[in-house]
């Protein structure tokens, strides 16, 4: 009954009601115009809701990721580039759909499937959330560890095609939030004796940096892309066309919270997922999938949306992020003095079930945003990238310096910046550098409690390892996902299936 | 578009995020550089690391870093010796796709600003700065440029400076002053 208590706060205090409407529709444009991601506009955003309570920052922050994910669609659909990674998918049939005229069909069968996604990935949030922080609390050290190790190696393997640079990235990530001192025994750690080391490197520059210069610095390549018009007709979709799709919506949303729940992984991987699963039972679609077809819709939109609630279920009960801007909400969180993990949700369940009401709030703002305003997102959506990139830097450089009032950590943005720039050229995800950064402490600390639990001893560890179911299972993952890379697996699959399918992961 | 690659969607429609940009099967401009100086970085890092406590004890404070440093060695060798095997991409130069010069100005004036940001204060070097950087970009007009760059910063400043309560560095503009003149002002109206 308290629980229910708290995810009604959100509805006592009309500010905060407010700021989830304005970071909802914030986030609906920003997840739409190509050249601004969700990331981003949360990494830089962090920075400037430093000095704000939590609740109003978090409000905040929760709506735009919901509408950003689902903003990315509308660009999809009309312009066939995709505003976020996650509507990658959606644009394989939405402009089809679009150029045969019925944009106005697709953008609101997308808005109703991403609602209902976002409703069943809230509804397993809340359910789940609790069960598995009582879980949590059982979890070993080396659970801890192997969890943080298998967010990694899951976003390095799963969102891009070499699983080695991914591997590289989560390294450096881990290496860069060891630098400074070391909080148990005061040692410095990669400071090469420079004394402005010993502090640290403030993450939000890291993060700002990756994320939004490297970002700009990349759209500088696409300044003279035209934006391109289309017609819009009606938009709010009939019943029959969603109860049709009713039972796809159902099974799809339920990929998006699994994908969405797997520390590392995020939307547009549970979107692709969604969509290949699509096309596989939908046996007699009324068009070709990459023609145009409803279910190639329904799917992604559904598993994109239902993700986010997903991905908040390791978040707030592990304290292992979901996907990248779920890391980043885990130091919004860390610098407004919460821990999330099992003990918050123990010590503090107000704010569990505080950020599931404002999530709730957030989808239906989404419904609310998504079939209204048409009118004024076609004019937003063209602004000109030669004056929006500059913008960004701007912002950019704004928000690395307001966290600490430091240059220093300007200059460290922008060298993170153009770091992340040549990464992005060469194919090497940035994803991982985040997680890595993030769970570098968590990692660290928890190797290090585990195996001082065992006395030193290597062997004792891995005796440990094998006498714990969950830690069985979480160690066999964290090898199978090495496997998996090699020609070894590709062999012994094409032993068992008699050809060789690549997994459309 | 291939689910297991779909790395350059980053470099050739304008999508966006930390989806990468290389190519699976060919090496960019640079690319080789950018993988040797990756691996010997790792390995600074990781005689670094080594530094810390040695081999001291599985649970030094040095353990972490050492094996991260040494993934980061092992991993930045792999690429290496992948990339090293790849042919050229055909028709990309290291100028024209990966440092055009609208990228290096860019993070030139993006360094400038860091420089003159503490002595010039906020408002005159955003306004410097934008109105450089959308001149170059979108050559229209000057007087268009400089409407768009300053109505923009106008709105920025109100959002962050107000809104938000962000502290930036004022320099040569007496801000404090002029904030409390608009503050003056509005009280002073709301006595009336």
């Amino acid at each position: 009954m308290t629980a229910l208590m708290d995810m009604l706060t959100i509805f006592t205090h009309p500010e905060l009601l407010l700021l989830v409407g304005l970071g909802t529709f914030a986030g609906v444009y920003v997840g739409a115009i190509p050249g601004l991601s969700v990331t981003m506009a949360v990494s830089i955003l962090i920075s400037f809701t430093f000095s704000w309570d939590v609740l109003p920052a978090i409000s905040l922050m929760i709506g735009i990721y919901m509408g950003g994910v689902y903003g990315g669609s509308r660009t999809a659909i009309l312009l066939n580039i995709p505003g976020a990674p996650s509507a990658i998918a959606t644009a394989m049939d939405g402009y089809p759909m679009a150029k045969r005229g019925e944009a106005g069909t697709a953008i609101g069968v997308t808005t109703v499937m991403s609602f209902f996604g976002g409703f069943i990935g809230i509804g397993v949030l809340a359910l789940a959330a609790p069960l598995v922080s009582d879980f949590a609390l059982k979890f070993q050290p080396r659970d801890y560890m192997l969890l943080a190790v298998l967010g990694i190696l899951l976003v390095g393997s799963l969102s891009s095609g070499s699983l080695v640079k991914g591997i590289f990235s989560g390294a450096l990530g881990i290496g860069i939030g060891a630098v400074g001192m070391d909080p148990l025994t005061f040692t410095e750690r990669f400071t090469f004796d420079i004394p402005l080391l010993t502090q640290g490197i403030s993450f939000i520059a890291v993060m700002i940096g990756m994320f939004g210069v490297s970002e700009a610095l990349l759209q500088l390549h696409h300044i003279d892309l035209p934006a391109v018009r289309q017609k819009i007709d009606r938009i709010v979709p009939s019943f029959s066309t969603i109860k049709k799709h009713l039972p796809l919506s159902i099974q799809t949303s339920s990929i998006g919270v699994i994908i969405g729940a797997l520390p590392g992984t995020g939307g547009d991987i549970a979107a692709l997922m969604a969509y290949d699963h699509a096309k596989r039972v939908t046996k007699n679609p009324e068009r070709e999938f990459g023609d145009g077809a409803i279910e190639g819709l329904v799917a992604p939109e559904t598993a994109n949306n239902a993700a986010v609630g997903g991905a908040f279920i390791p978040m707030m009960t592990l304290g292992i992020p979901g996907d990248a801007v779920t890391a980043i909400m885990i130091g919004a969180l860390y610098i407004h003095g919460l821990n999330p993990g099992p003990m918050l949700m123990i010590d503090q369940p107000h704010m569990f079930w505080f950020i599931v009401g404002a999530l709730i709030t957030a989808n239906f703002f989404m419904l609310l945003f998504g079939l209204t305003g048409i009118k004024l997102f076609t004019k937003i959506v063209e602004i000109p990238r030669a004056f929006l990139i500059p913008l960004i830097m701007l912002l950019s450089i704004v928000g690395a310096y307001a966290v600490n009032n430091s240059i220093t950590d300007v200059y460290w943005m922008l060298g993170f910046g153009v770091f992340g720039y040549f990464m992005r050229h060469y194919g090497y995800p940035l994803g991982p550098v985040i997680l890595g950064v993030i769970l570098s402490r968590l990692l660290d600390d928890n190797w290090r409690r585990a195996i001082i639990s065992e006395r030193e001893d290597l062997g004792r560890f891995f005796g440990g390892l094998f006498s714990s179911p969950l830690s069985t299972v979480l160690f066999v993952a964290v090898v199978l996902i090495f496997v998996s890379q090699t020609p070894l697996w590709t062999k012994g699959k094409e032993m068992i299936f008699g050809r060789s399918n690549r997994s459309a992961s | 578009m291939e689910p297991d690659f779909r790395g350059d969607a980053d470099h050739h429609d304008g999508t966006s995020d930390a989806t990468p940009g290389g190519y699976a099967d060919s090496r960019r401009p640079g690319e080789l550089v950018f993988t040797i100086l990756m691996t010997l970085g790792s390995a600074a890092l990781l005689w670094n690391a080594y530094g810390i406590a040695g081999f001291e004890a599985l649970s030094s404070p040095g353990a972490i870093p050492m094996a991260t440093a040494a993934v980061m060695l092992i991993s930045s060798i792999v690429i290496f010796v992948k990339t090293i095997g790849l042919k050229k991409v055909e028709g990309e130069t290291l100028t024209k796709d990966i440092l055009p010069w609208i990228v290096l100005i860019m993070f030139a004036l993006l360094v400038a600003f860091g420089i003159a940001l503490k002595p010039l204060g906020f408002i005159p070097t955003a306004a410097i700065f934008l109105v450089l950087s959308m001149k170059l970009m979108a050559r229209r007009s000057w007087p268009l440029t400089i409407l768009i760059a300053l109505g923009s910063l106008v709105m920025i400043w109100l959002i962050f400076r107000i809104v938000f309560t962000v502290l930036l560095p004022s320099g040569v503009v007496p801000e404090a002053e002029f904030i409390q003149m608009f503050r003056d002002l509005f009280s002073a109206g709301g006595d009336a």
